[in-house]
C-alpha cells in the first residue's frame, strides 16, 4: 500500500487535470457568469498544483520531522516491520463490506453478518472457541438493537429475527 | 429565566436521561480501548442519533466524545498506548508515573482535571458564542468564504505531515462534494450517468469509512497491544484537591489555550494537548523533570484537550465550521435535526442552545463517577481481545451507514470505498482528517464562493476590500505560508530537528 511520493502526487495531479477539463465543460447558467464549472476548476487546479509540488519532494521536510517523532515515542518490538501478507489482509474487512451490499438482500442479515464477524475474528486470530460464538451471538445482539431499539428493519432474507 | 427552565424541562427527559449514560459508558469504552479513537466513537454513534430525539442526539455526541477523550488518557497511563490521538501528547508522561507505582494519581490527574477543563470550556462556550453571534450576522458570503477557507487551512496546518499533502488531502474532499446536482446551476456533475451519485456523495457514510473501517483495516496490519498487568489502585481522587491548589496557573493556562485552540476553525483536541503540554514545560520551573513522570504537563494538557471539546462547538454553532473532526460529525448531526447552524439559532432556538449548555456540564460532573468506575474495570476492558471487538465494528460499519442512507446498499458501498481510500492516504502520509473537513465543508464553501463572485460580477476585489474579510483573507494566506516561514527557519538554525533526533 506504500506509494512512493512521485505514483501518488501524478495521480492526484492527473486527478486534478481530469476535475479541471471535466469542470470547464459543464453548461453555464443562462445570464450568470459564474455557475457550477467554477469550483471544480478552481479545486482541479489546486490539485495539479499540490500534485506536481508532491512529485517534486517539496515539504517531505515536515514527513520526516513527524516521522522521527513517532521512531522516538515508540517501543522498539513496534518498529519491526509486519510481514507483507498482513497489508493485503487489510482489505478483508472493504471485501466483506462489498459482500454484504451484495449478500445481505438475499441471504438476510443474520446469516451475511454472521459469515463477516466470522471470517474477521479469524483474520485477527481469534480461535474458533471464540469467532464462531461470536458469529452468532453478535449479528443477533446488533440486530435487536436495530429492530427494537432504533426500529429499523434490516433485511430479512431467509433467516428472518425469529420475533 | 423561562428559557433556561424551558431547557431544564427538554434535558431532564426519562429519553434523554438514558441516552445520556449509555453514551457515557459507550464512549468510555470505546476511548479505553486502544486504537479506537474518540472520533471513530462519535462517528459510530452518528446512525443511532437519526433515530432519536433532537436533544437526545446531541446528549448523546457531546457525552461520548467527552468520555472517549477522557479514557483515551486510561490505556496511555496504563500501557504507554494512547488510546485517542489526543492523548497520545502525555503519554510517556503518565505511564512514567505509573512505572514509579503512581499509577492512581496520574489516572486522577486525567479525570479530574479532564472534568474541570470541559467546565471551562463549557463556560466559554456560553460567553463567547452569543458574543459572536452578534458579529456573526453582519457577515456577508464573503466573510463566510474566507471563515470556511481559514477553518480549511487550520486542519491542514495542524496534521503532522507535509503540509502539501494535507492541502491536498483537503481539496480531494472539496472535489468530492461536487459530485452529484447539489451544484448552482443544478446540473449533474461528476455523476457518470449513475443515479445513487446525482444525489451526491453523504458524509456520514465517508466519515464511517475514514474513521471506523480504515482503523479496522490498520489494526489489522499492526500487533497485538500488550497485556495490561492486573494491578491494586488506591483512592483515584486522594491528593487531586491539593494538586489543584498546587498548580492552579498550569491550569488555568491549560484551560485557556484548550478554549483558544478549540474556538480556531480546524483545530482540536488533539493540537491543544501537544500545544498545552510543550508550554507547560516552557514555562516550568523544572522543565528537567518533564518525562520522569512530573504532574505539571499532564495536569495542563489533559485540562486542555478536554476544554477545547466544548470551544470547538462556537464556530460549529455560529458558522457551521467544524473545531475539529469530532465537531463535524457533530455538525452534521445538527442539521439533520433541523438546527441548521448560524448565528440565528441563539435566538430561534436559544432554549435547545441552553440544554446543549447544561448537557455539557451534567457530562463533565458525572465523568467523575463513571470515570472511575471505568478506571476500576480497566483491565477488563483495555484488554479486550481485539478479534471480538474488531468484526462487531465493521458489522456497526455497514449495518449504520446503511440505516441513516434510507435502507440504500449504496452507503455500504461508500463505507467500504472510503475505508480503502482512507487507509491508502494515512498509510501515505496524506492527513484524512484533513479531507473529511473538505467533505463537511465543500458545498458551504462552493455556495459562498460561487454566490460571492456572482454579487462581484466575476470581480474579485470584494474579497479583499471588506474590513473583516481582509482580516480573515490575510489570516488564511498566513495559514498558508507558515510551513514556508517554519522550513526557512529550520533551515537557518542547522537542519532543524532531524539531525538532533
Amino acid at each position: 500500500m506504500q506509494l512512493s511520493d512521485r505514483i501518488s502526487g501524478s495521480a492526484i495531479a492527473a486527478l486534478g487535470a481530469v476535475a479541471f477539463f471535466y469542470g470547464s465543460k459543464l453548461p453555464p447558467v443562462p445570464g450568470q457568469q459564474v455557475g457550477p464549472s467554477a469550483f471544480p476548476m478552481v479545486v482541479g487546479a489546486g490539485l495539479v498544483i499540490c500534485g506536481s509540488l508532491i512529485v517534486f519532494g517539496i515539504g517531505r521536510h515536515f514527513e520526516e520531522v513527524a516521522e522521527a517523532d513517532v521512531v522516538s515515542h515508540a517501543r522498539p518490538e513496534e518498529l519491526e516491520p509486519m510481514a507483507a501478507w498482513r497489508n493485503w489482509l487489510a482489505l478483508l474487512p472493504p471485501a466483506l463490506l462489498a459482500f454484504y451490499a451484495l449478500a445481505s438482500e438475499t441471504l438476510g442479515f443474520l446469516p451475511t453478518a454472521a459469515v463477516m464477524v466470522l471470517l474477521c475474528s479469524l483474520a485477527f486470530g481469534a480461535k474458533p472457541k471464540l469467532a464462531v460464538p461470536l458469529a452468532i451471538i453478535a449479528p443477533f445482539v446488533i440486530n435487536l438493537i436495530f429492530l427494537k431499539l432504533l426500529r429499523v428493519p434490516l433485511p430479512g432474507g431467509i433467516l428472518p429475527f425469529p420475533w | 429565566m423561562d428559557t433556561v427552565i424551558k431547557a431544564f424541562g427538554l434535558v431532564f427527559q426519562f429519553d434523554v436521561m438514558i441516552a445520556v449514560v449509555a453514551s457515557a459508558f459507550y464512549g468510555l469504552t470505546v476511548g479505553a480501548l486502544p486504537g479506537l479513537s474518540a472520533t471513530m466513537a462519535t462517528a459510530l454513534l452518528v446512525p443511532v442519533t437519526f433515530y432519536l430525539s433532537p436533544i437526545a442526539a446531541i446528549a448523546t455526541i457531546i457525552t461520548a466524545s467527552a468520555m472517549a477523550i477522557f479514557s483515551g488518557d486510561i490505556p496511555g497511563c496504563l500501557l504507554r498506548i494512547p488510546g485517542t490521538p489526543a492523548s497520545a501528547a502525555y503519554t510517556d508522561e503518565a505511564y512514567a508515573m505509573t512505572r514509579k507505582g503512581q499509577a492512581e494519581t496520574a489516572l486522577g490527574i486525567c479525570l479530574w482535571f479532564s472534568a474541570l477543563g470541559g467546565i471551562a470550556g463549557t463556560l466559554s462556550l456560553m460567553l463567547i458564542a452569543p458574543l459572536l453571534a452578534e458579529m456573526a450576522l453582519s457577515f456577508s458570503t464573503y466573510e463566510n468564504f474566507w471563515l470556511a477557507m481559514l477553518g480549511l487551512m487550520c486542519s491542514t496546518l495542524v496534521a503532522r505531515s507535509s503540509p502539501i499533502k494535507a492541502i491536498a488531502a483537503m481539496l480531494l474532499g472539496l472535489l468530492i462534494t461536487c459530485v452529484g446536482i447539489d451544484n448552482p446551476g443544478g446540473v449533474p456533475r461528476f455523476t457518470f450517468g449513475s443515479t445513487d451519485l446525482l444525489g451526491g456523495i453523504e458524509v456520514i457514510p465517508a466519515l464511517v469509512g475514514v474513521f471506523a473501517l480504515a482503523e479496522v483495516m490498520r489494526s489489522l496490519t499492526e500487533r497485538d497491544p500488550p497485556k495490561i498487568e492486573n494491578r491494586k489502585l488506591g483512592s483515584i481522587l486522594k491528593g487531586q484537591w491539593k494538586l489543584t491548589k498546587e498548580y492552579p496557573k498550569q491550569q488555568t493556562r491549560g484551560n485557556i489555550v484548550g478554549i483558544i485552540i478549540g474556538v480556531l476553525p480546524g483545530a482540536g483536541a488533539d493540537m491543544a494537548a501537544w500545544v498545552s503540554y510543550a508550554m507547560a514545560k516552557r514555562f516550568s520551573k523544572t522543565p528537567e523533570k518533564f518525562g520522569t513522570g512530573h504532574p505539571e504537563g499532564l495536569i495542563e494538557a489533559g485540562a486542555s484537550n478536554n476544554a477545547s471539546l466544548a470551544s470547538g462547538w462556537v464556530p460549529a454553532l455560529l458558522f457551521g465550521i467544524p473545531g475539529d473532526t469530532i465537531t463535524a460529525i457533530a455538525i452534521g448531526v445538527l442539521y439533520m435535526k433541523g438546527l441548521n447552524p448560524g448565528p440565528t439559532l441563539f435566538t430561534s432556538q436559544a432554549e435547545s442552545m441552553y440544554a446543549l449548555y447544561i448537557i455539557f456540564i451534567l457530562g463533565n460532573i458525572i465523568m467523575i463517577p463513571f470515570g472511575i468506575i471505568m478506571i476500576r474495570l480497566a483491565s477488563k476492558v483495555v484488554g479486550a481481545p481485539r478479534s471480538a471487538v474488531m468484526p462487531v465494528i465493521m458489522i456497526f460499519c455497514a449495518v449504520g451507514a446503511f440505516a441513516t442512507a434510507g435502507n440504500n446498499l449504496f452507503a455500504v458501498w461508500c463505507v467500504a470505498f472510503f475505508g480503502v481510500f482512507g487507509f491508502v492516504m494515512e498509510k501515505n502520509g496524506y492527513p484524512v482528517a484533513a479531507m473529511v473537513l473538505g467533505i463537511v465543508m465543500g458545498t458551504m464553501v462552493e455556495q459562498n464562493f460561487v454566490t460571492s463572485l456572482i454579487k462581484s460580477d466575476g470581480s474579485v476585489l470584494p474579497f479583499f476590500d471588506r474590513p473583516v474579510s481582509s482580516v480573515l483573507a490575510a489570516m488564511t494566506f498566513a495559514a498558508l505560508l507558515w510551513p514556508v516561514f517554519s522550513w526557512t527557519r529550520d533551515r537557518l538554525r542547522g537542519r532543524g530537528r532531524v539531525v538532533a533526533a
